[in-house]
């Protein structure tokens, strides 16, 4: 129905455009925004691919531009980095990326973590640490201190795993998407 | 004189160009659900999978095990739609994908220009063949007819207007203006067979259609209330790059004018609303063969050349075409 409401409703899909409200992530190994939608044919393979499910597609909610263009909301369900959608994708809107770190940390730039301190049980004295352990790249992307205190790394790609797992709600550690 | 019979198989053709379009079109119902189970299979948690998780992943299982061994692997060998699809590690794409493509990004990315080498080569020499042999979105679209049909028959009035034909290389350069602009291939969003492919996927494997849906619905309302077979006959920008590239074919369907009886059933069965009792081919004709299949006397076949032959007159075994042609002219419009 929310696809309905939006196509009847213009403005507000413009709203969505220009000022993006969504928090959303693109696919792994996906060029910068711009380019990326210059690109991508629109054919859904990347989704087909994922053996996680988590790359899922627009409608019309981010502009007409973005439609049927793929997505990834990191707490619903995240990438497991597993490099099969740039695999796949035809065009090179998601480039192929070997499942290595020298290569997942040159061409993956999917966002950055950021961890709200008042919500995360570590900072709040209650030692957690599961955002440490889910996350793909420990002690490269995030490291965590005293009372396993999660502190992100410049080399965080924005994979999301520890917004998925963080047992916090909502979550105390989200991830920014690249904003280009 | 012994007649001109053309080969014999060109008559049933008809039926495996609706064995393909099945194939295709339980392919795109097919890959989704293989998908889920591929992902199902990834999670390694049967247990923890909903009964109706579970239903899909023992189906799938039943199908596929006498093929493959590793579905985590293997089932990948096929992915995609007809818009742009995996196959076996080759990769095929739409043209009008890459065209689009072209056009948004303004560069040339040869990787993806290559895919679409072999739809265009077949498409050269078969014509505007994808249109009524492939395109999961036709399946649709003549089933469509065919209710419409029915309809017809049942009392009620479908739309039976004809616009130019022309109007569809207008959506194309119009679509591919708008794509350059936008940077995006807008094209792909009015396009149905790769609307059909997607919407399928995200219906089965994603929960719900997508805003497409409402766009597909709207063409086969177009079809039913105002043009029989409107909007690949009007409006389908791919269709138009088809035309195009088919124009000079070298497989045709052509007229044997001595077994011509001038009974029209072509003119009536085509569903690009084209002329073949007047050898009116042109470049839209996407060789589906239904006028071969119900021609009468026989007077269809195909022909290797690269231009339809001149109007051959009336055929040679009929008697009302000669005496009032304009009368059925008029009738076929």
């Amino acid at each position: 129905m929310s696809v309905v409401a939006l196509a009847l409703a213009p403005t507000t899909t413009r709203a969505a455009k220009n000022q993006p409200s969504l928090r959303f992530l693109r696919p792994p190994g996906a060029l910068p925004e711009e380019e990326f939608l210059s690109r991508c044919i629109h054919c859904g393979q990347c989704g087909e691919a994922c053996p996680n499910r988590c790359i899922k597609y627009f409608g019309l909610e981010n502009g007409l531009t973005s439609i049927d263009t793929p997505y990834i909301i990191p707490r619903e369900k995240a990438c497991i980095l597993c490099m099969k959608c740039g695999d796949i994708c035809p065009t090179g809107a998601i480039q192929k990326v070997k499942v290595e770190l020298e290569d997942i940390l040159d061409k993956v730039h999917m966002g950055t973590a950021v961890v709200d301190k008042q919500l995360c049980l570590s900072w709040q004295g209650k030692s957690c640490g599961v955002c440490y352990r889910a996350c793909k790249l420990p002690d490269v992307a995030i490291r965590v201190g005293y009372m396993e205190q999660p502190h992100v790394l410049e080399n965080c790609i924005g994979c999301g795993l520890c917004e998925r797992s963080c047992i916090q709600i909502p979550q105390a550690i989200k991830i920014l998407p690249r904003k280009t | 004189m012994t007649p001109i019979k053309p080969f014999f198989l060109w008559k049933h053709l008809n039926k495996l160009r609706w064995v393909t379009l099945s194939v295709v079109f339980s392919m795109l119902i097919f890959l989704p659900y293989a998908h889920l189970y591929q992902t199902y299979e990834a999670a390694h948690a049967y247990d923890l999978l909903a009964d109706s998780e579970k239903q899909i992943y023992d189906t799938m299982e039943t199908i596929t095990s006498p093929f493959i061994n590793d579905p985590e692997e293997d089932l990948d060998a096929i992915k995609g739609n007809t818009w742009s699809g995996t196959f076996f590690g080759l990769q095929l794409s739409d043209p009008l994908a890459v065209i689009g493509q072209i056009f948004s990004s303004l560069t040339f990315y040869t990787p993806f220009l290559l895919t679409a080498l072999i739809p265009i080569a077949f498409t050269l020499v078969f014509g505007r063949f994808f249109c009524g042999w492939i395109c999961p979105a036709t399946f649709i679209y003549e089933l469509n007819t065919n209710f419409s049909a029915w309809l017809r028959r049942a009392g009620l009035k479908t739309g039976n207007r004809r616009f130019d034909r022309r109007v569809k290389y207008l959506v194309l350069g119009t679509g591919l203006v708008l794509s350059a602009f936008s940077g995006s291939v807008v094209v792909a969003s009015v396009y149905p067979p790769a609307i059909v492919g997607r919407e399928i996927y995200y219906s089965i494997a994603l929960g719900g259609f997508g805003a497409g849906s409402i766009f597909f619905v709207g063409t086969l309302m177009f079809d039913l209330l105002v043009a029989r077979r409107g909007f690949c006959r009007y409006l389908c920008p791919g269709g138009a790059l088809y035309s195009i590239l088919g124009r000079f074919r070298i497989f045709r369907i052509q007229r044997i004018v001595e077994n011509c009886n001038d009974c029209e059933k072509c003119n009536a069965i085509c569903e690009f609303g084209l002329d073949p009792l007047r050898d009116s081919f042109g470049q839209e004709c996407n060789n589906c063969t239904a006028c071969i299949a119900i021609c009468p006397t026989d007077a269809l076949t195909f022909k290797v050349q690269i231009s339809d032959a001149p109007d051959k007159g009336p055929g040679h075994l009929g008697r009302q075409y000669s005496k009032n042609k304009v009368g059925i002219i008029e009738a076929a419009a």
